[in-house]
């Protein structure tokens, strides 16, 4: 007798579906793919929403009841999957970056690049060592007793030659990159030459005086200044009062303040 | 003597319509006389046609002064009205405010307007608007920015600040050197 009551006091918790729902955990949804009973929605729309929503969060419900359990302090918890849906890429893909001298030079002669793998044969024991790093096949004797003090030039001077190539790189990069902004038919040099000359004007400025009493080089560009230009004393008057309503309807605005706004409100809220 | 530059003439136009709005439009487009806003000295002269003509011929060096001052460009490019623009404020302004006869002598000698000098003002003034300043016997004194809307205004104390000073005519005496 109790079991019958219980029947008609709740739903059941199987609810049958004729195709199966989707579900993403993670977010706690379920996709119904199951067409909806267009008579009943027209007819009993809310009662028909009702059962239709309540049918859905049991089916959630099951699967969630489904899941690995966990109990803590704060009670049972069901442990929710990995997210499902693939949402969207928020920022647009990175621009390819702009091939360097080497990768140039790589393409045209056909270099390609093989992936060498990290471990190595070492013959002299025969065992499968890192090719870098610790015990590594390159240590080149750091691990004997004793060796002398290292000379460094030579890896100086290769690093100052490999920060040349690289800031070489980034120039012409951003050369390139003005080049596709439709600066085209100026070539890399002349555009570099140009960038220096800006670069020794600037600097001139960077004394005391401003550059008024620094040494001039012979053949030196002279530095030409905006020349500034204005309309005649007495020019067109039609001209000059046209131009002058332009900027005041710009500042006051076309309309201007013919309207007062605050005092019309105030006079209808009397 | 030249004229304004467009970046000149709207800060110019923008400091002139806090006090008088679109009423510049009178300015520029006058029935009477043609007139001009022309810059000299780094100062904002006002003239009709024929002054302008006449100075035409006076050297740069030599042109002091004509027209009306309406103000000066500082050295940072904005702009600064002058008291002697008060005669084309007073005569367009939009918002009014009239001082008692007790304090008409503590602005002129460049005061803030204090509440308890305060005669008049106009309606639905809103705050920090360019005002100009009257005696009650509508003769005007100068200009200033209101410190409180006219609704705040009623609640304040007699020694309020309800609006701070800008100009007055008693720079006529205290800055004759630098005014015109």
């Amino acid at each position: 007798m109790e079991d019958s009551t219980q029947k008609s006091k709740f739903k059941s918790v199987t609810v049958e579906k004729p195709i199966p729902l989707q579900y993403d955990l993670a977010i706690l949804a379920g996709f119904d793919t199951n067409a909806l009973d267009e008579s009943r929605l027209k007819n009993d729309t809310d009662n028909y929403l009702e059962e239709y929503t309540r049918d859905g969060t049991q089916l959630i419900i099951n699967q969630i009841f489904n899941l690995p359990i966990k109990s803590s302090e704060l009670g049972v918890m069901a442990e929710l999957p990995d997210l499902v849906t693939v949402l969207p890429r928020e920022k647009p893909l990175p621009k390819p970056k702009p091939p360097t001298r080497w990768e140039k030079f790589a393409k045209v002669k056909g270099v390609q690049h093989r992936k060498k793998s990290k471990m190595a044969y070492d013959e002299a024991t025969g065992e499968w060592v890192p090719r870098w790093g610790y015990k590594g096949t390159n240590d080149d004797g750091a691990n004997d007793w004793l060796i002398p003090v290292p000379d460094n030039a030579a890896k100086k001077e290769r690093i100052t030659k490999n920060e040349a190539r690289n800031r070489r790189n980034v120039e012409e990069a951003e050369i390139a990159s003005n080049q596709s902004k439709g600066l085209n038919g100026v070539n890399e040099r002349s555009l570099r030459r140009a960038e220096l000359q800006k670069q020794i004007i600037v600097s001139k400025t960077a004394t005391a005086s401003m550059g008024k009493f620094d040494k001039r080089l012979e053949g030196e560009p002279k530095l030409k200044g905006v020349k500034r230009k204005f309309e005649p004393i007495i020019g067109d008057v039609k001209k000059e009062k046209e131009s002058s309503l332009n900027i005041l309807n710009k500042v006051v605005g076309k309309k201007g303040d013919i309207v007062n706004v605050r005092k019309a409100i105030a006079k209808r809220g009397q | 003597m030249r004229q304004l530059t467009e970046d000149e003439t709207k800060v110019f136009f923008e400091k002139l319509a806090k006090y008088i709005g679109r009423n510049i439009v009178h300015l520029i487009d006058r029935s009477d006389e043609t007139y001009y806003f022309r810059l000299h000295n780094d100062k904002v002269y006002y003239m009709s046609e024929e002054l302008m003509k006449q100075a035409i011929s006076v050297g740069r060096d030599q042109l002091i002064a004509l027209g009306v001052c309406f103000g000066k460009f500082t050295k940072s490019k904005k702009f600064r009205l002058h008291i002697t623009a008060l005669d084309y404020l007073a005569q367009y302004a939009k918002y009014k405010v009239w001082i008692k006869p007790n304090g008409e002598n503590t602005f002129l000698y460049g005061n803030n307007v204090l509440k308890a000098h305060l005669g008049r003002i106009t309606d639905d003034t809103p705050e920090h608007q360019g005002v100009v300043i009257y005696s009650m016997s509508d003769i005007p004194l100068g200009f200033g920015v209101t410190a409180r809307s006219t609704v705040e205004t009623r609640k304040l104390q007699p020694t309020d600040i309800v609006a701070f000073h800008q100009a007055d005519i008693g720079e006529y005496l205290r800055e004759q050197d630098t005014l015109f």
